[in-house]
């Protein structure tokens, strides 16, 4: 019996302020939910001007959510929110920090193919100047010669920057076929010593 | 004539006011049920961003789920015995509606001053329960043979408390016929003994109403929903509602025979409403404080409960019709 | 519209059904149901028999061996009814999902046996996304019952 009246003086505690949340009434007009956690990883939102197309996000993720598709004009990213497990990896290791998780979660779609599904990221497409197979993003391309000119001894920079200039445009195969025609092949400066 | 005229029109009176009064009782033990757990229950006043879309109060929400269930596919299992299966919920809710017309209302005595009115009105609320024993056991499934079973020994041992306190002031006063308990009060020692009868039917209601402790016979998810699992659509819409019409004749079978003056005449309807709305407030606490207790312990605990308090009664009764 | 379309709207009964998984999303399910985040309020009440049920909630990717409780479950509900389909598991596979080559104990998601209505995406999807799903089953539902009537 002790137990039972314990147990009442509990229950009649909150009788009158239930802790329930009020969820679907009372939310912000663009979707801003006011119970929502600091560190919410919510929805995946990409900035079209910073993604250079660099496939790290594509090898990290952990549903295999995210897909690469090439064709000959452009390159498109894109994350398929069913399969994704919001573990933020792509978010981590993004070199340029295009990825952020939005604090949005309300996605209940009816239809698979439902484009509020999907991420879609489209990149221009560079094609090889020798062989016309499509190998590199344009922003890739102008990305990673930003980022080495950056940390490059000033010593070598300038033969480093003509050597660019003149391979720019080819695929790989073709700038290793061509190192020699081109004076770019990277033992040059070795002969020079010996001749 | 007039009285026939009378009493025809109370019958038709009573159906919607059952109904409205069983509806209210069910949804007010779902609400306190809920406000006792620190939740909200079903809304009595939508949010008003909501209102348009889903309705503004969820008073009803008992019915909605009867009209639901009655729109919904009736699937019929291949190992069933089809016209026990079909007919048993249609028994249990006529059972159940009859028996609601042998209890008096304040202002209607209905065809409680029938002789011998007591006797049928516990017989048909027997009838009806019968029922919900008979169609799962013809629905071939072995959750529903399970949920029967525990139903035949709940039944027997809560009807014993049912009809020992109702005859032990049939007794006392020296009446078979609902009208006439309810009209008269007594001196203070039948007060007393009917207030000792009054808390052995509550005990024996806990039973027959599937509250708390003694809820295993429909445990949920236990047994797979019980007695309940083959039926869909408009069957168990039905058995729903008879259940509405058997909480609303057990709380008016109380008020009517442990409450003397209350259920005679038209100017008791408040205290009426109140003591009902008292009575459904308690069974709500009850509810919330206990756990399901197993079939043999349901069966020890009604054997050391009510049985002594039932032979106090019986002894204190037969005191008083030697006395007076 | 007719009262049993309202009352459609009014109760819908969920029946949860799971099917393989972690049971992180059935966690999160039944939080939805728990005192915090009230689903009664609405008159969503869990049912235990399918029979009973108008909204099946699958959670989990499916185990080959689960294919035909699926297909029974899914017959022994009566119409109208809608699925409903929490996380991302049910809703593609997510993580346990091979194209190529197939996996040897994984289906899948439970679009593949039965038809699916609503998808909740997440990992596990907070209560209130899949409150917010519900809510579009019923809605759903509704659309199912008055469209078969015409």
């Amino acid at each position: 019996m002790s137990t039972h009246i314990k147990i009442l003086k509990q229950v009649l505690q909150k009788y009158s302020s239930p802790m329930t949340l009020n969820y679907p009434s009372g939310v912000d007009k663009n979707r801003m939910y006011s119970q929502i956690p600091e560190g919410l990883r919510g929805f995946i939102e990409r900035d079209e001007e910073k993604c250079i197309g660099c496939r790290a996000c594509y090898m990290v993720c952990s549903g295999r959510a995210t897909k690469i598709f090439d064709t000959a004009e452009k390159r498109t990213v894109q994350v398929f929110h069913f399969r994704c497990t919001y573990c933020a990896h792509c978010e981590e290791c993004c070199p340029e920090e295009a990825i952020k998780m939005s604090k949005k979660f309300e996605l209940a779609v009816t239809d698979k193919n439902d484009p509020k599904a999907y991420v879609n990221t489209d990149l221009k497409m560079l094609s090889c100047k020798a062989c016309n197979r499509p190998y590199l993003p344009e922003k890739m391309q102008k990305r990673v010669f930003e980022r080495l000119s950056e940390k490059i001894d000033a010593k070598v920079k300038g033969i480093v920057v003509e050597d660019y200039h003149k391979t720019e445009g080819f695929c790989p195969d073709c700038k290793r076929a061509r190192g020699v025609m081109l004076d770019t092949h990277t033992k040059k400066h070795v002969w020079l010593e010996v001749v | 004539m007039a009285d026939l005229a009378f009493t025809i029109v109370s019958i038709a009176l009573i159906i919607p006011i059952s109904l409205f009064l069983g509806v209210i009782y069910a949804f007010l033990l779902r609400k306190l049920n809920a406000r006792f757990q620190w939740r909200v229950g079903p809304v009595v006043r939508m949010y008003s961003d909501l209102a348009p879309v889903i309705g503004s109060t969820r008073v009803w929400q008992p019915m909605y789920d009867i009209l639901k269930l009655f729109g919904k596919d009736t699937l019929i299992p291949a190992s069933a015995h089809k016209r026990l299966f079909t007919w048993s919920p249609y028994f249990s809710l006529f059972f159940s509606f009859a028996a609601v017309l042998f209890i008096p209302f304040p202002g209607m005595p209905l065809l409680s001053d029938t002789p011998y009115s007591l006797i049928v009105a516990s017989y048909l609320l027997i009838a009806s329960i019968l029922f919900t024993i008979l169609g799962p056991v013809a629905s071939g499934s072995p959750w529903g043979a399970i949920g029967a079973r525990r139903e035949v020994e709940l039944f027997l041992v809560a009807e014993l408390g049912f009809v020992a306190s109702l005859f032990l002031v049939a007794f006392m006063k020296g009446s078979l016929v609902i009208a006439e308990l309810s009209g008269t009060v007594g001196s203070i020692p039948m007060v007393l003994v009917t207030l000792l009868a009054g808390i052995t039917m509550f005990a024996a209601m806990l039973g027959k109403l599937h509250i708390k402790p003694f809820d295993m016979p429909e445990a949920e998810c236990e047994i797979v929903a019980g007695p309940y699992t083959e039926y869909s659509g408009k069957l168990l819409g039905t058995y729903f509602l008879a259940k509405i019409f058997v909480l609303y004749s057990m709380v008016a079978l109380f008020i009517a025979v442990f409450l003397p003056p209350v259920s005679s005449s038209v100017l008791w309807l408040p205290l009426y409403v109140v003591a009902a709305l008292a009575l459904v407030f308690l069974l709500a606490v009850v509810q919330v404080l206990n756990p399901r207790y197993a079939i043999r312990k349901a069966l020890a605990w009604y054997m050391k409960i009510v049985v002594p308090l039932v032979i106090i009664g019986f002894i204190a009764a037969f005191a008083l019709r030697m006395v007076a | 519209m007719g009262l049993i379309d309202r009352a459609r709207i009014y109760s819908p009964w969920v029946y949860h059904f799971h099917c393989g998984g972690c049971n992180g999303c059935d966690i999160e399910t039944l939080a939805a149901l728990a005192p915090r985040f009230d689903a009664e309020r609405f008159g969503i009440q869990l049912v235990a028999s399918p029979r009973h049920a108008d909204i099946l909630i699958t959670t989990g990717c499916v185990p080959k061996q689960f294919i035909p409780m699926i297909k029974r479950v899914y017959n022994q509900t009566p119409d109208p009814k809608v699925v409903v389909a929490i996380g991302g598991c049910a809703c593609g596979g997510s993580l346990f999902y091979d194209e190529d080559p197939e996996n040897y104990a994984i289906l899948g998601s439970p679009d593949l046996l039965i038809p699916v209505d609503v998808y909740v995406p997440g990992c596990a999807p907070k209560p209130e996304q899949i409150i917010n799903g519900i809510v579009q089953g019923i809605l759903k539902l509704n659309e199912k019952a008055t469209r078969g009537k015409k």
